[in-house]
């Protein structure tokens, strides 16, 4: 009797598994739909670096990549193509990534990497948003690594079909329902219109040094495996010998790292930097062309379009000038 | 070992085939064993701290039970729970008296030169210490046989689901079980497997996705309006009764399945009427055992009125402390407390029920609105990281109508209310008409396994898979 019990639990469970398997392929399949599909949005965009983009020249990194970086002005300025694969809340390893999956498809002319210190700091965060990349990964083994950093059974969870879709659904929805309420970018460049208030500065700087306060006692210890992606990047571009620009693009505040406590990172980018013939470090942090010009900012961390394009600007005029890129 | 990470779904798996084909004499062995991996998992040496104080039990159980002499029979209880509440006050409580220590030492001049521990807690420890304490009361109090079998007795200790963090078990519900015969039973492993799922989906779904805004709010105390700490604080009393009753569902569940019958710890506290109810529908393992070991024995409720209000206010102040060795506890079990007292004292001015059904049902929801704000104004000191803090959040509430922050994206902010709105469509149901839309168990298989296949279908699509441990394991 309980021997049959068994045998019926069991027999119940594999069915239900397989009943499992079966809509999990067919609901992941409709989410793999909507989600190739989306014309416009940072999915949209993301999709385009890591399958498509193949511009003279690549803009990577964080928000501030996607956000300083006016690809029509790079375009215009230089006379090459350009592509702009940052993304909002990423950070090294998400550059790492990108860029080794473009680079097994294209070799641009120019690589830019837009950095900022904190990514070489203590943050598990800049692993955990590296799971945005799993829709990807049935196509780009490459990838697999990088999300094996979210946690050692993150590979076997792509068993699954939709999990690749986790937390995408409202994105999804939001996109279907009402395309035109997402912003286009223009060649992954996607500008941010708001105008940070002189009030808001004062306020800001205040608060920064009121936090510097507090932290500055605390000891500043960068990440080790941070600066392995960091050098990663620079190999994988030294490996073709493509030129890199590695920039830290403007700040509101100066002497934003000294404020940040994260000195010691800023210096590691230089040192780091200068061991790579083909790479060139420009620091936009202390210029005084953005320092305190609230008008030029959408908030604390981003240029508005009206600063990034005259950063964007000044940036490649500059490029053209060195000859760093012919 | 935590319950929402691939390595408890495998040891659980393994677990409960070898305690289903092991013969049923050997069925504590393995659990035994299962549980002090499951417990060696965080810290392995403090198995040792464990093993220290289950031998001190057990032994003051057998002594205790033997013993005729009335004051020696004290002595060993006094022995034993000395014995507990020591080591919970060594690895809890010690760098906090000495905190309290240094900061009177520094107003006068003086140096204290009693070192701080650097060692972690160890996990689960006012959780198990809970219930080895009751044990021995129970055997005092003769409404429990000494347990002869010492590998049973460390079991009833150590039982892994409900190890670190509860419920906090009575010997004369679950000692008797580690002796019974259990055979596989279909329903009850069905029922503790879909218990587990809807655990996992407070956890997952609710608890961790809220945890992203609540954390980013109370860990920047300073940098936010009134508007962003009322609807972080509101997140963050949902997202504590999903984390911990998530545990609790899950906990209850995977003992369910090897035929273990463990205490309700949650009754959808939420929908409770007053503070009173409250306590009766949350934690209820720990507020029962603060009524049977703290409460009464102070005299409860049949002493003088003052001193019946400073019996309840004890045994909040108490529970606060319980909770960790910090003043933000300490806050949020007197504000309980004070609740409490209060409410005793207007309970007799209370507008008694009506026979208008509508008046009744206004009254009801108001009173269960009030409730919720007081409670989650005490949550406010429950999660800030410091006195400091929770004061600021509190300041802050003055801008309360300001433009909110939405955090890390309108996306998650959504996410977040569908969890939430999820969770109370399913409690209403619970409470209000339990015995429609029972899907889980539905006689049709077609909306029993379809309504099982949309909540792991849910689970896989809006769970955060990298949120951290259980937020009462630190207990």
């Amino acid at each position: 009797m309980r021997q049959r019990l068994v045998i019926k639990f069991l027999f119940r469970f594999i069915a239900f598994c397989i009943v499992l398997f079966v809509l999990d392929r067919i609901i992941g399949y409709g989410f793999k739909t909507a989600y190739f599909n989306q014309k416009v949005g940072q999915f949209s965009q993301t999709t385009y670096a890591v399958d498509s983009a193949r511009a003279d020249v690549m803009v990577f990194g964080s928000s501030r990549a996607v956000r300083h970086y006016s690809t029509t002005v790079i375009s215009k300025e230089l006379g090459l193509s350009c592509y702009n694969s940052g993304r909002d809340g990423q950070m090294i390893p998400y550059s790492a990534a990108l860029e080794e999956v473009s680079l097994n498809r294209h070799k641009p002319k120019l690589i830019i990497l837009d950095i900022n210190p904190w990514e070489l700091a203590n943050n598990p965060s800049k692993y955990e948003k590296l799971t945005i990349l799993q829709p990807y990964c049935d196509e780009h083994k490459e990838l697999i690594p990088y999300i094996s950093e979210v946690s050692a059974f993150e590979r076997y969870k792509l068993i699954s079909k939709v999990y690749p879709y986790n937390s995408s659904i409202f994105i999804l929805a939001t996109n279907a329902l009402f395309p035109k309420s997402v912003k286009k970018d223009t060649a992954g460049y996607l500008p941010l219109e708001g105008v940070m208030t002189p009030a808001y500065l004062t306020e800001y700087t205040a608060r920064m040094k009121a936090r510097y306060e507090r932290i500055k006692v605390n000891k500043e210890v960068p990440e080790e495996k941070g600066i392995a992606y960091f050098k990663k990047f620079l190999d994988n571009a030294a490996k073709f010998n493509i030129k890199t620009v590695v920039v830290i693009s403007p700040t509101i505040l100066k002497e934003p790292f000294y404020l940040d406590n994260q000195t010691v990172e800023k210096q590691l980018v230089v040192d780091i930097t200068k061991k790579y013939p083909n790479v060139t470090f420009l620091d936009y942090s202390s210029d005084a062309r953005f320092n305190g010009q609230p008008q030029k900012f959408s908030d604390e961390f981003h240029l508005n379009r009206y600063g990034a394009e005259e950063f964007s600007t000044g940036f490649a005029r500059y490029l053209k000038a060195n000859r760093v890129v012919e | 070992m935590l319950f929402n990470s691939v390595e408890f779904a495998l040891f659980y798996i393994l677990v409960t085939t070898l305690y289903f084909v092991c013969p049923y004499r050997y069925r504590w062995i393995i659990l035994l064993s299962a549980s002090c991996y499951f417990y060696m998992a965080f810290v392995p040496i403090y198995i040792l701290v464990l093993g220290f104080t289950i031998v001190i039990d057990y032994l003051a159980g057998i002594y205790i039970e033997k013993q005729q002499d009335p004051r020696k029979r004290k002595m060993l209880l006094v022995v034993s729970l000395i014995s507990n509440i020591g080591i919970l006050a060594f690895f809890k409580y010690f760098n906090f008296i000495n905190l309290n220590i240094d900061y009177i030492a520094h107003e006068f001049n003086w140096h204290n030169p009693i070192p701080y521990l650097t060692i972690l807690l160890p996990i689960g420890l006012s959780f198990h210490t809970f219930q080895a304490m009751s044990y021995t009361i129970e055997v005092y109090r003769g409404n429990q046989k000494a347990e002869k079998h010492f590998g049973i007795y460390s079991l009833y200790v150590m039982f892994y689901p409900q190890l670190v963090a509860g419920p906090i078990e009575r010997p004369q519900n679950i000692l008797y079980q580690m002796h019974t015969k259990y055979p596989f039973n279909y329903q009850l492993m069905t029922s503790g497997l879909k218990m587990m799922l809807w655990g996992f989906f407070k956890k997952l779904v609710i608890a961790d996705r809220l945890s992203i805004f609540v954390n980013s709010v109370y860990n920047n105390p300073d940098l936010h309006n009134g508007t962003t700490i009322v609807i972080a604080s509101l997140f963050f009393a949902v997202q504590i009764y999903c984390d911990f009753s998530g545990y609790t569902d899950i906990a209850i569940g995977c003992a369910k399945t090897m035929g273990f019958d463990l205490m309700k710890n949650f009754n959808r506290p939420y929908f409770a009427t007053n503070i009173q109810d409250f306590w009766r529908r949350w934690h209820i393992s720990l507020s029962t055992w603060f009524r049977d070991y703290l409460y009464i024995p102070l005299g409860g409720s049949k002493v003088s009125t003052g001193r019946r209000y400073l019996n309840l206010f004890i045994i909040f102040a108490v529970s606060g402390i319980w909770h960790g060795a910090n003043y933000t506890y300490i806050i949020w079990g007197a504000l309980h407390g004070l609740y409490s007292v209060v409410y005793v004292i207007i309970k007799p001015y209370l507008r008694k029920d009506s026979e208008n059904e509508f008046i009744n049902t206004i009254t009801r929801v108001t009173n269960t609105l009030i409730t919720i704000v007081f409670v989650t104004f005490a949550w406010i000191f429950f999660r800030a990281n410091s006195v400091t803090d929770a004061f600021t959040l509190i300041h802050n509430l003055k801008s309360f109508g300001a433009r909110p922050f939405m955090g890390d994206g309108v996306s998650n902010f959504a996410h977040s209310l569908l969890a939430i709105a999820i969770l109370f469509a399913v409690e209403y149901k619970m409470e209000f008409i339990p015995k429609r839309f029972n899907w889980f168990t539905s006689r049709n298989i077609v909306v029993r396994w379809g309504s099982i296949a949309l909540t792991v279908f849910l689970l896989l699509i809006l769970g955060v898979f990298n949120g951290g441990q259980f937020i009462y394991f630190q207990f």
